[in-house]
């Protein structure tokens, strides 16, 4: 079980989650929170492993409020899942290292998905008895991007992605489900990303190796990366043996 | 400038006269200059103070107030310019006044001449500057009439859209609590987006198709799985700009007088390429053509595309087109052309990396 808090203003927005949460297993609401001030102190009492987090709330706003927790160093503060019906505050919510940022309203996958999320992180903190999140794979690539697509904040674990395509001065970026559109160059994408974990196989696409299935040769003597859903990407051939290599050592 | 000339002027002339005069050249040329200095700086203190006076001064103003200020203009002149330089003129011995009276004599009317002159100079300028602003004001206030127009033709589309998903998900709230809790949830991106663009008439293609994608995503769920969707766009024109709001009429359109009629197998086809200069935008729906049975109540029809239409007039003139065609089976094609222009720079959009 996972004690949780939950911080906001207003009493119907706390009822929606204290609903939706019962239906998540894993969850134990330990206590909740009307002011920065109450949440606070519940949750030195409580020491709960994740708080959601209104950002406006009387006395000091959210990320006050999760400072004020980091500075207090006699327990592990918890992971934080934002909620609030603003998004300009996505950015700073990821830099902080929030596990999610949930824009009201959501749904009750959105925040399934959330859940989830928590669920693992606080599993791998559990296994890493505590460590510091932030020096977990102890490089300088990125762990998780943040954008804006389709009036949702995404906070996406690099691992969900599946391919990244090139399109002009944009990337589409492939997950399970859906595809997201960022203004980016692959440049500096590939830079970005663990080449342990993501491979450029042609001039106008990046593959996550834990979702290739196998490379094919085709009729026409071209190559192709084929995923473990199905899809079919062109490979060029200079890309080939560091693909085929990375094939046969796992 | 003038002053330095008419020192020249006189200098030379002096010099023509009598060779052994001491007067000398620097001298002159101090003296021209400090006259105009002077007669400028009066000058330019009268437009300072007294603009909007010499602009509209009548007549009868002009003969009894600014004729004696020019008189009186020019005596004070003189009067301090003798007082500068008592060396000139030269010959006999003469008392200030008898001076004042040599230089009124001799330069007055020039004086008097020069103010009138630059009276004019300056009431000219007035007039050239006000015509200058009537223009800007006028096409001004065209921009805004523009503007105002543009968004009028706006915000017909956005309450007609939001009351007809706000009724879907009033009749899901009966039924289906948590397709009703995703249509609110979609219904507040669409929002949050629209919001956010404010008052911006002209978006990166990449921003209006994030929109579309999301109506669609919405019509989707209200016809459930009856109609397949299709979307192209060439990468490279992700940049280019559009009329926000410009597609979704035409994708409304779609629906309410095609789609909607069909039991099943609908197929809506979004296709976005360049045509050399231009942005093509063609929407295919399969239906019942362009003239289905008519049914009661159906008065509608049209109103978002007009407003499509006048949009793109409003914003591009003649340079843009408008088509409306059947196809075969009871498909209905909309193809719109625009011109193409890309940001001069892209938004910088929230992107963040990090653990």
């Amino acid at each position: 079980m996972i004690p949780t808090v939950l911080a906001d203003d207003e009493v119907l927005a706390r009822q929606k989650l204290r609903q939706l949460l019962r239906d998540e297993p894993e969850i134990d609401v330990v206590g909740e929170g009307m002011t920065a001030a109450e949440t606070i102190d519940l949750v030195r009492v409580t020491k709960p492993q994740l708080l959601f987090l209104d950002i406006q709330m009387p006395g000091m706003d959210g990320f006050d409020l999760a400072a004020e927790l980091c500075s207090s160093k006699t327990c592990p503060p918890p992971h934080i899942i934002f909620t609030t019906a603003h998004d300009q505050y996505a950015l700073r919510a990821f830099e902080i290292h929030a596990l999610d940022y949930l824009l009201k309203p959501f749904t009750r996958e959105r925040l399934s998905s959330a859940v989830e999320r928590a669920r693992k992180e606080i599993l791998l903190g559990n296994q890493q008895s505590g460590g510091n999140t932030t020096a977990r794979n102890g490089s300088h690539f990125t762990n998780r991007i943040v954008f804006k697509s389709r009036g949702r904040i995404v906070f996406l674990p690099v691992s969900d992605i599946r391919w990244i395509g090139a399109e002009e001065n944009y990337v589409r970026i492939s997950t399970q489900n859906e595809t997201h559109l960022l203004r980016e160059t692959m440049a500096r994408l590939e830079e970005k990303l663990n080449p342990e974990m993501f491979l450029r196989i042609h001039r106008s696409s990046i593959v996550n190796l834990q979702h290739v299935k196998e490379v094919r040769t085709e009729t026409d003597g071209e190559y192709a990366v084929v995923l473990l859903n199905g899809e079919k990407l062109a490979m060029s051939r200079g890309y080939r043996s560091r693909i085929t290599g990375w094939l046969t050592h796992n | 400038m003038l002053g330095l000339l008419f020192g020249l002027q006189d200098w030379v002339h002096v010099h023509s006269w009598n060779k052994h005069t001491v007067i000398t050249f620097k001298l002159l040329m101090g003296a021209w200059g400090v006259q105009y200095l002077l007669l400028g700086a009066i000058c330019w203190l009268l437009w300072w103070r007294l603009g909007k006076y010499v602009q509209n001064a009548s007549l009868l103003t002009m003969a009894t107030v600014v004729l004696p200020i020019s008189l009186a203009v020019g005596v004070l002149e003189e009067m301090i310019w003798v007082m500068l330089f008592p060396q000139l003129p030269l010959g006999p011995h003469m008392t200030y006044w008898q001076r004042v009276a040599f230089e009124l004599d001799a330069e007055l009317a020039d004086s008097v001449v020069l103010f009138w002159t630059i009276f004019f100079l300056l009431r000219g300028i007035g007039y050239y500057q006000l015509y200058r602003e009537k223009e800007y004001v006028a096409l001004q206030l065209q921009t805004q009439i523009a503007n105002a127009q543009l968004r009028a033709l706006r915000m017909q589309l956005n309450p007609h859209f939001l009351f007809n998903t706000m009724n879907s998900i009033s009749s899901l709230m009966q039924t289906d609590i948590a397709a009703a809790d995703k249509m609110l949830e979609q219904l507040s991106s669409l929002l949050r987006i629209t919001l956010e663009r404010g008052e911006v008439q002209l978006i990166p293609l990449s921003d209006e198709m994030e929109f579309i994608e999301m109506y669609l995503a919405m019509q989707d769920r209200r016809f459930t799985g009856r109609v397949r969707q299709e979307i192209f766009v060439e990468p490279d024109l992700h940049d280019a700009l559009i009329p926000a709001m410009l597609l979704q009429p035409v994708i409304e359109n779609a629906y309410t007088h095609g789609l909607c009629k069909l039991e099943r197998d609908g197929r809506i086809v979004v296709d976005i390429r360049r045509q050399n200069e231009s942005l093509a935008i063609s929407v295919v729906n399969s239906g019942l053509g362009l003239h289905p049975v008519p049914t009661n109540g159906s008065q509608h029809r049209g109103v978002g595309l007009a407003n499509v239409k006048d949009r793109l007039r409003l914003h591009y003139g003649r340079d843009q087109a408008f088509t409306i065609e059947e196809q075969e089976q009871g498909k209905v094609r909309v193809t719109l052309r625009l011109p193409l222009q890309f940001a001069e720079n892209s938004t910088g959009k929230l992107t963040g990396y990090g653990v």
